[in-house]
């Protein structure tokens, strides 16, 4: 990896902890970095928690204890606005979460449009230039149910990116796709990789960790268990990772 | 698959059956020695008659420079004044008894059973306005996180549905309608908003239950606050969800609305009783508001499926 030294902390996860309220302890004592423009790549089998942490991050799941920061803010802080910071923490989800009653430019406009109430025509061209760069620029017109699996994830990701967030959390983006169609969102993926996008990505695409990771975690049961650049990841002798690596390859 | 011949053999089929029914409501008639008299009931609806302006009292016809028409009374008094018509009967000087026809207006006026339907749709219509009003909010509060704002809008739901429209009616009327000072109209109105507020409440609620939450998190993903999920992506999916249901539940409102009768609003169903009494045509009479009222639905139903359509368009 050549790129360039990543000093500054984006993401801050101390000792979080989450108890749901049905009793299941989710989190343990997760701490974990991000820095500016990393690429962090979360594995582990399922209910290990690794989406419930990635749902912290922005508050989508409140935490029981520990402490979160996102470019020195206080997640938990009572003077903290959640919905400014969510702003610029963008989420993509593993079912999509495309607004079925909005076209595709709709659903990448929407947001600038309502929430930072922008120039109409500004945010238009913005949003056509996004879908642009994810390909779906002759897709615009089309509502989400007439996309495919990986053209509406590819669309999902310009939404988040209208909002010119500080960092992108990837939940699964690839878990629903068929396979045929998981290239073009990792191909998508990489590209913000390149152009230095902070992004922590759940996924089970063992190739993207290897190629794209500049760390990947592996968490189970609630806790982080390892985290090392991927070299020395995938060259890990330990136990746990390598039962969980036995399985999935 | 059907073939096109038995689609058509079920049409001719269904024609026969509805034509038997009609000719059974005839023959019922005739059996029990009714005579119908439809032509006795279109006054009540529309009354194209001239309508006679009568004398009140014996005097002189006097027919002013600008075609003004007075009487004179023979023995003192204020003068009769006719403010307009369009034909004069009697001529200037004429000797005029209490009881004569003086003149005529020509053209139509609504009958009472046009004027019941003008205030039924009127009636429904504001119900319909306040009753999506009040059962969007009490629907959202349904939704809501504070408990509070659940247990009253159980409780608003849980009452109004519990308990039968007639008496909300007479409770609204009688007790919220003397405490402050309310007309019939606007306490039958109020009444039966609040009543269909609830139902819809409920398919409200309903309909917002059904957006899956991972539309709520993108959106608050997206940094937008709980009201603007609410309003630019929860609410449009769900209303569109709820529009059949919400048909339904406003055609309801629209039959529901003849029990405002009961505190003498002359809606729809009242003018059919009055019209009974001075037709002596029930049959016809009962007939014509039914057909009226289902006139009133299936526009209403129809411009539903319209909107329905409408927002089909991103399915």
């Amino acid at each position: 990896m050549t790129k360039s030294i990543k000093q500054e902390v984006l993401i801050q996860a101390r000792d979080v902890d989450k108890v749901f309220e049905n009793g299941c302890h989710a989190l343990k004592n997760v701490s974990l970095d991000i820095h500016r423009g990393e690429v962090v790549v979360i594995i582990g089998p399922s209910g290990s928690g690794k989406s419930t942490f990635l749902r912290t991050l922005n508050q989508l799941e409140t935490i029981s204890s520990g402490r979160i920061e996102i470019d020195g803010v206080h997640l938990a802080d009572k003077s903290t606005d959640i919905n400014k910071l969510r702003e610029e923490v963008g989420m993509v989800f593993q079912s999509f979460n495309l607004f079925p009653h909005k076209t595709a430019l709709g659903n990448v406009m929407l947001a600038p449009l309502k929430v930072l109430k922008r120039d109409k025509a500004e945010v238009e061209q913005e949003a056509k230039d996004l879908l642009y760069r994810v390909g779906l620029h002759e897709r615009m017109g089309h509502y989400p149910s007439r996309l495919s699996g990986g053209q509406q994830q590819r669309v999902a990701i310009a939404r988040s990116l209208a909002m010119k967030p500080k960092a992108l959390l990837f939940d699964e983006p690839t878990s629903a796709l068929d396979p045929e169609m998981v290239g073009e969102v990792l191909d998508v993926m990489k590209g913000l990789a390149k152009e230095g996008m902070t992004m922590v990505v759940v996924t089970h695409e063992m190739g993207f960790a290897r190629e794209v990771a500049d760390r990947v975690v592996f968490m189970e049961e609630g806790e982080l268990v390892l985290e090392e650049s991927p070299e020395r990841f995938f060259n890990s002798e330990h136990p746990r990772l390598q039962r969980f690596l036995g399985q999935v390859l | 698959m059907q073939t096109s011949s038995r689609r058509w053999f079920g049409h001719g089929l269904y024609l026969v059956i509805m034509a038997a029914l009609i000719a059974g409501v005839y023959f019922s008639g005739q059996k029990i020695n009714y005579s119908w008299h439809w032509e006795r009931l279109w006054p009540y609806v529309i009354n194209t008659e001239p309508q006679d302006i009568i004398a009140q009292t014996d005097g002189t016809a006097v027919v002013s420079a600008s075609g003004q028409l007075s009487i004179t009374p023979d023995f003192g008094g204020s003068p009769q004044i006719v403010p307009e018509y369009d034909k004069l009967v009697a001529r200037d000087g004429d000797l005029i008894f209490q009881g004569d026809t003086i003149a005529r207006i020509e053209g139509w006026r609504f009958g009472p059973i046009a004027e019941g339907l003008w205030v039924t749709i009127k009636i429904s219509f504001l119900s319909l306005i306040f009753s999506i009003i009040l059962g969007v909010i009490f629907g959202l509060m349904r939704v809501a996180h504070g408990q509070v704002w659940r247990n009253l809008a159980v409780t608003y739901v849980e009452v109004i549905r519990g308990t039968p429209l007639l008496v909300q009616i007479f409770i609204v009327y009688f007790f919220i309608g003397t405490v402050f000072d309310l007309d019939r109209f606007t306490a039958g109105v109020a009444a039966l908003s609040i009543f269909t507020g609830a139902y819809v409440a409920e398919i409200v609620r309903g309909g917002i239950q059904s957006v899956p939450p991972g539309q709520m998190e993108a959106a608050r993903s997206l940094g937008m606050s709980y009201a603007k999920a609410m309003t630019y992506v929860v609410m449009p999916q769900a209303i569109k969800r709820t529009l059949p249901s919400l048909a339904g539940q406003f055609i309801n409102l629209i039959k529901d609305s003849s029990l405002v009768s009961v505190i003498s609003i002359t809606d729809l169903t009242k003018a059919g009783r009055e019209v009974v009494s001075g037709s002596f045509a029930p049959f016809e009479v009962w007939f014509t508001v039914a057909a009226l009222y289902l006139l009133v639905t299936g526009s209403l139903s129809w411009a539903i499926q319209r909107l329905e359509k409408r927002l089909a368009a991103s399915d």
